[in-house]
């Protein structure tokens, strides 16, 4: 076995362990598509380096051949990485472009032909090396020109390539509002393709030296630079174990966003705007008195606006679900139901529904917010059920707030609902101040409507002559 | 030389039958390539570059960037019922939320809303709106409009496009050549943006445009 056999051995056991190594610990705990790539590409690199120390490779012509399959692994991850970032790879791996490229058109059309770039200058340094053949598999052996040039050919612009991957990388971990872990994979990954980049503008440097160099001073200049092409190797390979090995999870699981999307957010968005529909159209004519009334006995007995907000929804929820017409046919205490349970799930998940809100009121510069438990709906939705789920009428209500027993009367009044037996209030003084609170509202709200009509039939009637 | 001709001759009628075909559905329909309807990572995309990615947004910010892309200046109009008591009744008569004025040759676009709307719809409305903009529906041709119900598809399914004016649009893929289709999707983009702008990082798939690898 020559040296350079000997060297393809110990290189294809080294890329055979890595294999194991993925295998084992990096696919098992986190699999991505990269890894599996990864994987791949270490089998396909193992093999090479084999078939190289298995062969005999008396030739230059082979030595030309498998130099390039030994290349070819490096290629293929760069090309991979540059595909990856600009999201050029196919759909079924649901590839998007990095933030950095999806901003720039020009970057994500580079780096999209950077795999056709790399292929075609592998093919030229093929067709150079077979044309002119040289001893590409030796270390320190002096080499023709073509040997330059068959290096160049590649390594030139595999060097651009990473380097171009190592800015994207930066770029994107420069991005503000980034988490820290998010900031040290990318810069992990752009130390990592700047290692294959230094690699591949050494391996030129190298390359030079063999072709021109004097022959006493090459073999000590070549051992220094191929020591340095080892550190870079190793600085390259623990960089993107690194990057590879930060984790970063996100505190809300797409998943769950998905149905939150389709499930919460449509069926709160129907709710909403059917009723707001329904009130504009005039489809609930019996809301509107009953409306007002709420809204007095909730002025009348002090109650913060937030409370008189949520009576008022209540009253609405009720008469929409109790009102037959086609405008309001998909507001049924079934779907009721189903929606409040989605917003309960959003609240048991404390992390998530503290951070979805929208703005109260976009007129106003003073921002206020609205999440789903402080929306109106909520409360609405619970008093609407528990309204219109009040079927047996020997058991005790339990104890609610005065807004959520001023709806109750109002609805009761309406003939929304029934009003409930005295049994079930057994012991619910709230009740009873609602009643009194929702007769003097109307009283009043009576006796305001027949003033005014008292004054517009004055102010009707014509004036006589004095 | 007879080689090359014969070559050339037999790549025309091979690809002849095919060229045929497309320029019959094409002609049919007069539609781009079908595509489906959008998706949260597609929708990342275009916050990406309005440069909105990763950043907590309201329907302002989003109209303010998406303005400043397009090049136009995007107003929107928050009408109090006092103001023009009309108007929440003509729309909810229509079955209307809000409505969308553009010009191309002012560029200017005016969203009008009322504000009697509960909030989270007055916000979604708005988005929606935007969301018309950003796909570039606005810029579908009359003549190209499709009309008939929608009914509800998988998400994978693929759907014919229109073909729209000359002007600028947010959306890389061409709008819908159905309306239900278009109003669809635009309620797709109220939905993604109303989560990614209160995400902003956190987002699942904010974070997976900064993880490639």
């Amino acid at each position: 076995m020559s040296a350079a056999q000997h060297q393809a051995f110990v290189l294809g056991s080294v890329s055979f362990v890595a294999f194991f190594f993925v295998i084992c610990f990096v696919l098992s705990s986190r699999r991505t598509k990269f890894s599996d790539f990864a994987a791949c590409n270490l089998v396909f690199v193992a093999a090479t380096f084999y078939a190289v120390a298995l062969l005999d490779i008396s030739g230059e012509r082979t030595e030309v051949f498998l130099a390039i399959m030994t290349e070819l692994p490096v290629v293929l991850i760069v090309a991979w990485i540059c595909l990856a970032l600009a999201g050029g790879l196919p759909s079924h791996l649901g590839a998007r472009p990095v933030e950095p490229v999806a901003r720039r058109t020009w970057l994500r059309k580079v780096l999209e032909f950077t795999p056709i770039l790399l292929l075609f200058f592998v093919i030229l340094a093929c067709v150079v090396g077979l044309i002119r053949p040289s001893p590409a598999m030796h270390l320190y052996a002096p080499a023709p020109p073509a040997f330059f040039a068959l290096k160049a050919l590649i390594m030139i612009p595999e060097g651009f390539c990473s380097a171009l991957a190592a800015l994207t990388f930066i770029l994107a971990g420069r991005s503000s509002g980034l988490r820290g872990r998010l900031y040290f994979k990318n810069l992990a990954f752009a130390v990592g393709m700047l290692g294959i980049a230094s690699i591949a503008f050494e391996s030129t440097v190298v390359a030079s030296f063999r072709v021109w160099a004097s022959e006493e001073g090459r073999q000590g200049i070549l051992e220094k630079l191929i020591a340095l092409e080892t550190c870079f190797t190793v600085v390259c390979i623990l960089a993107f174990a690194a990057g590879l090995s930060l984790r970063y999870t996100p505190t809300v699981a797409g998943p769950l966003l998905h149905r939150l999307q389709m499930g919460w957010l449509h069926a709160q968005e129907q709710f909403e705007s059917l009723e707001w529909r329904a009130v504009n159209t005039g489809a609930a004519d019996r809301l509107t008195t009953a409306s007002d009334a709420v809204a007095l006995a909730c002025r009348l007995r002090n109650l913060p606006e937030s409370d008189t907000e949520k009576a008022l929804a209540t009253i609405r929820v009720v008469a929409m679900m109790k009102d037959p017409s086609s405008e309001t046919r998909y507001i049924t205490p079934e779907a009721a139901r189903e929606l409040y349970e989605l917003q309960e799930e959003i609240l048991r998940d404390s992390a998530l529904s503290s951070k979805i809100s929208w703005a109260v009121n976009l007129r106003s510069r003073a921002q206020e917010y609205q999440t789903v438990k402080s929306a109106p709906l909520h409360h609405a939705l619970r008093a609407a059920l528990d309204l219109i789920d009040r079927q047996d009428q020997n058991s005790r209500i339990q104890a609610r707030p005065l807004w959520h027993w001023i709806a109750a009367v109002s609805a009761a009044d309406a003939k929304i609902v029934d009003s409930p037996a005295p049994v079930q209030l057994e012991g619910q003084d709230g009740y009873r101040t609602a009643v009194e609170a929702y007769c003097a509202a109307k009283t009043t709200l009576q006796k305001l409507d027949t003033d005014d009509r008292e004054r517009r039939v004055e102010y009707g009637r014509p004036q006589t002559q004095a | 030389m007879p080689k090359r001709g014969f070559g050339n001759v037999l790549w025309k009628e091979l690809g002849r039958p095919w060229r045929q075909l497309r320029d019959i559905s094409g002609a049919r329909s007069g539609c781009h390539e079908p595509r489906s309807l959008l998706t949260a990572a597609e929708f990342q995309e275009e916050l990406a570059i309005l440069g909105l990615s990763c950043r907590r947004f309201d329907p302002k910010d989003y109209a303010d960037a998406l303005g400043d892309y397009l090049n136009i200046c995007i107003n929107i109009h928050v009408i109090p019922d006092e103001w023009y008591p009309e108007l929440s009744r003509r729309l909810a008569i229509s079955g209307r939320l809000g409505e969308i004025r553009y010009s191309e040759r002012l560029t200017l676009a005016a969203i009008f809303v009322p504000g009697s709307l509960p909030p989270l719809v007055l916000t979604l409305t708005i988005l929606h709106e935007l969301g018309h903009l950003a796909a570039g529906d606005l810029l579908v041709d009359p003549s190209e409009e499709v009309g008939g119900s929608h009914h509800q598809h998988s998400e994978e399914a693929e759907f014919a496009t229109a073909s729209t004016r000359k002007g600028k649009k947010l959306a890389r893929g061409f709008p819908f050549a159905e309306e239900a289709l278009r109003e669809r999707e635009a309620n797709l983009r109220a939905s993604y943006a109303l989560f990614a702008g209160c995400l902003g990082n956190e987002s699942p798939y904010a974070y997976a445009m900064y993880s490639v690898l």
